[in-house]
């Protein structure tokens, strides 16, 4: 197994553990490296409760002056809202500090393009490369601009949702909700968003130390506690947001996790049901995507997992909804981003026009059963694995975009190497939770015999 | 070429070429892991790329563990003063002084409140170019303190050390020019204190100099105009910092740099007497007063770095430079251009004199600067050169050369800020100081072309 780095660089950005790889000399560098990349403009630095981001914001503001850029500073906000105001600012940009759930030690660096997007990979690539190459474009001492602040920015976002649902029906409802914000910064606008919703909620996990109280994994051992106090409230609805708000998972009424693809079902069906067009998911979304899509007589499109692949397919196919399975949602009536804001107002505006529970809302969709497991596999054995199942199953309905997803009628299997570790990812989709079980075997068993017939 | 000039005290160079914000911050790394845990101050001056300057060192400062007060806006003196005041382990004062608007400058203070001497200096290059530096995990989120008024303890401090009744009585009405620098408002608050009518210009603050911020006669033409307009008792002129001073008498005249520390001393000397600590390159004015008062005149090299570490180690009463930086050892051991103002107040109400009558009571000397251009790899050997111009007379090797002949004394000397050469000479006769720097300056011409 390899060693865990303590840096890594991805396509959203650089994130390291602080007092060991994530310097503000590394910082300043990467930001310089930015700076340089956007040109001279508005760029909006932003960052998560860790209390290594006041150190990192000083070292991000260094190398946006020093490049020519003015930094907007909005402080602590989730990271859909960020988005949402680059592009409602016209700024050229973003930074936000933040490492999203990873452990307390770590920070890291987001960096966000022109119209509140990540960088596609091509321009991620020019970006590194000025990175790599060191040749930044600081202005003269005269060229160097003033730091704006804007306090209260993140209510245009909230103001942008609301605009774009019915508000009043919602309110009618009085929803009881429980609202586990992660400890993440959507503590700092969940409250007021769900309070002129008019909801009756209980948040836990509010507080902003930088500490969190769970992994922000939707998994059913990090809902656990939402689920305990769904049912102490005799809450309508249970809603839990990851560190960086992006993501919503749910809970039932009767304090059941509804499964991580809960969250993208009843927003693309609510969308579709207002509006139809093209909907755009990953290739590890759930089938019943592909279900609500015929209902309504509109084309799906697959894509790469990682969003920004999504938002990308959704622009081009000016798709009306989109988003991963993971609980991420996302609506371009607002932001082309995941956005968990955006997704708990298409819910309860979804539920609110339902006479019955959530949980019997839910029973309304054909239920899938999704299941997943990685194992450890090199990545350059990864490659081999991968074109020897090509090889067997190209007699199948089979999508080679990212990794292998091999798909029978009422079942899926998606094999995928990892960019970021030595792993391979398999997940498997049945309409019962014995058949994606055997699947998902009966995959791990094929690529063991790969494996073993090639060392 | 990128001009990046290292001293003993700091780093400096123009910005967006040599100092960048990975520059700043691995400096700034390098002084937070020399000096002990704790508070640090940081202060700058009014200039535009400051505040960036200042981001990458408080980040600096709070990943190698620093609590950090940030003094905002704070001339160069009042943040020393402040290090002892608020039991800090040192600071970091944002300014290139005198240098123009393109320039900035980090200047490292230690836990005494002067500038790093020669030793620490040392120790924090020795750290930077190791790379090494202290990195805090930052479990807790790091403390950055903002000192709102800054200047308050400072004024406080200055008014009790001042003879103020004769100030307050004599009703001066003065002109001070502090050049949109870091004491911009702040002089307000002090003359009005000090009950002095103060005309201002250039006291926005705001880092727009309407001339390069070295207090010296080019740059005081409009200190003088007004000074005459208005029949103040005297006009006064800051750098960006202000830790230098120049002054404009009565009559309008634009006094040059040199004289602001003669015509102080004879006055501080007679109430604290002690040796007088110069550089090499100061007018042999302060020899005079000091001659009077039977004080020694000790010369080290150039800066205030050096000046400092021997005005304590002399324990000297008053130190300073031709280029209008004093300090007094009655405040504190810093270049303090409000101490130096308030002192040429207090001065002009007890012993009742107009300025151009304190100037005409000092020997006039004539002297004369130039400077050439010069790769910086060879600054140093072209000194050394110029040894063979003075065969057989004592040379005072300490910075650079310096000799005496009769009647006038010449200096050859690598600028610690800029690639040049500078030869100064002095004399009681303009010309032979002229000719003196005339004959240096043609055989260094002859070695460069």
């Amino acid at each position: 197994m390899r060693k865990i780095l303590p840096l890594k660089v991805s396509v959203s950005g650089v994130r390291g553990i602080v007092g060991e790889s994530l310097t503000p000399q590394l910082a300043a560098r990467f930001v310089s490296a930015f700076g340089t990349y956007l040109g001279q403009g508005q760029v909006l630095v932003g960052q998560d409760s860790r209390p290594s981001g006041l150190m990192l914001k000083k070292a991000v503001m260094a190398g946006l002056l020093a490049t020519g850029c003015q930094p907007v500073e909005v402080g602590l906000l989730p990271l859909p809202t960020i988005l949402f105001l680059t592009k409602k600012r016209q700024a050229r940009g973003a930074v936000v500090i933040t490492a999203s759930h990873n452990p307390f030690n770590w920070n890291g660096l987001k960096f966000i393009g022109q119209d509140g997007l990540y960088l596609r990979s091509s321009e991620v690539e020019e970006f590194l490369d000025i990175f790599h190459q060191g040749e930044f474009t600081y202005v003269p001492a005269e060229r160097i601009k003033p730091v704006l602040s804007e306090k209260e920015a993140g209510y245009l976002h909230l103001r942008r949702i609301f605009s774009q649902i019915k508000v009043k029906e919602i309110k009618k409802k009085k929803f009881r909700l429980v609202a586990d914000c992660a400890n993440g910064a959507g503590a700092t606008l969940l409250p007021r968003f769900l309070q002129e919703l008019g909801a009756e909620v209980r948040f836990i996990n509010t507080e902003l130390s930088g500490k969190f109280a769970h992994q922000s994994e939707p998994t059913p051992e990090n809902l656990k506690e939402l689920g305990h106090e769904v049912r102490a409230f005799q809450a309508d609805l249970g809603l839990a947001q990851d560190a960086d708000a992006d993501r919503l998972a749910l809970v039932d009424e009767q304090g059941q996790p509804l499964g991580e693809d809960a969250t993208l079902t009843l927003s693309v069906d609510h969308v579709l049901s207002r509006k139809k067009g093209p909907v755009v998911v990953n290739l590890s979304s759930s089938m019943v995507i592909e279900d609500i899509a015929r209902k309504y007589g509109v084309r799906v499109y697959r894509t790469k997992i990682g969003e920004s692949n999504v938002v990308e397919k959704m622009l081009e196919t000016r798709a009306v909804v989109g988003g991963e399975g993971n609980g991420g949602v996302i609506w371009p009536a607002v932001h082309p981003c995941r956005d968990s804001f955006t997704a708990a107002g298409l819910i309860l505006e979804k539920l609110s026009s339902f006479p019955g529970s959530i949980s019997q809302l839910m029973a309304t969709y054909p239920r899938y059963y999704l299941l997943k497991d990685k194992f450890d596999c090199p990545a350059e054995l990864a490659f081999k694995v991968v074109t020897e199942l090509r090889r067997r199953y190209q007699q199948e309905n089979i999508s080679t975009l990212d990794g292998l997803k091999i798909i029978w009628g009422e079942a899926w299997v998606h094999l995928r190497p990892s960019n970021t570790e030595p792993i391979m990812r398999v997940i498997a989709e049945a309409r019962s939770p014995e058949k994606a079980r055997e699947l998902l075997e009966r995959f791990k068993g094929e690529i063991e015999q790969i494996l073993k017939q090639m060392s | 070429m990128k001009p990046l000039k290292l001293s003993v005290s700091g780093v400096r160079g123009i910005v967006g070429q040599a100092i960048t914000p990975e520059l700043i911050i691995n400096f700034a790394s390098a002084f937070g892991t020399m000096v002990p845990a704790g508070p640090v101050l940081v202060g700058r001056d009014s200039r535009n790329s400051s505040p960036m300057l200042t981001d990458g060192v408080i980040s600096a400062l709070l990943a190698t563990g620093h609590e950090v007060i940030d003094l905002g806006l704070c001339p160069t003196p009042i943040t020393q003063f402040l290090v002892k005041n608020k039991g800090a382990r040192g600071a970091v004062s944002v300014t290139a002084g005198h240098n123009p608007a393109s320039w900035n400058a980090l200047n490292f203070i230690n836990s005494q409140g002067t500038y790093l001497n020669e030793f620490q200096g040392q120790e924090l290059l020795d750290i930077y170019h190791l790379g090494r530096f202290k990195q805090l995990a930052l479990k807790k989120t790091p403390k950055i303190i903002r000192e709102l008024n800054p200047e308050e303890p400072y004024l406080e401090w200055l008014l009790g050390r001042l003879d103020l009744p004769p100030i307050k009585r004599a009703k001066f009405r003065i002109v001070v020019d502090p050049t949109n620098g870091a004491a911009s408002k702040l002089i307000d608050k002090l003359f009005d204190l000090l009950g002095v009518q103060l005309i201002a210009i250039n006291n926005e603050g705001n880092g727009y100099f309407p001339h390069d911020p070295e207090p010296r006669p080019r740059n005081a033409i409009e200190v003088s105009s007004l000074v005459k307009i208005t029949t103040a008792d005297i006009g006064f002129l800051l750098n960006s910092d202000a830790s230098r001073l120049s002054l404009v008498s009565e009559d309008g005249e634009t006094l040059s740099e040199e004289y602001t520390l003669p015509l102080i001393a004879r006055y501080y000397l007679k109430k604290q007497p002690g040796p007088v600590v110069t550089n090499l390159s100061t007018s042999m004015m302060i020899d005079q007063v000091a001659r009077e008062q039977n004080l020694p005149v000790i010369r080290t090299r150039v800066g205030q770095s050096a000046i400092i570490q021997a005005m304590l180690e002399e324990k000297a009463s008053l130190a300073g430079e031709g280029s209008g930086g004093l300090a007094f050892d009655y405040f504190q051991p810093a270049f303090d251009a409000l101490v130096t103002m308030a002192l040429y107040l207090e001065m002009m109400a007890v012993e009742g004199e107009k300025l151009s009558t304190l100037v005409k009571r000092l020997p006039r000397y004539h002297i004369v600067k130039d400077s050439l251009v010069c790769p910086a790899y060879r600054l140093h050997t072209l000194v050394a050169e110029v040894k063979k111009l003075y065969k057989g007379l004592e040379i005072n090797q300490l910075d650079g050369l310096r000799l005496e002949k009769k009647d006038l004394w010449v200096h050859v000397r690598a600028s610690t800020t800029e690639p040049l050469i500078r030869v100064i000479a002095e004399s009681t006769s303009q010309h032979r100081a002229q000719m003196e720097v005339d004959r240096v300056m043609a055989y260094l011409r002859r070695l460069t072309a």
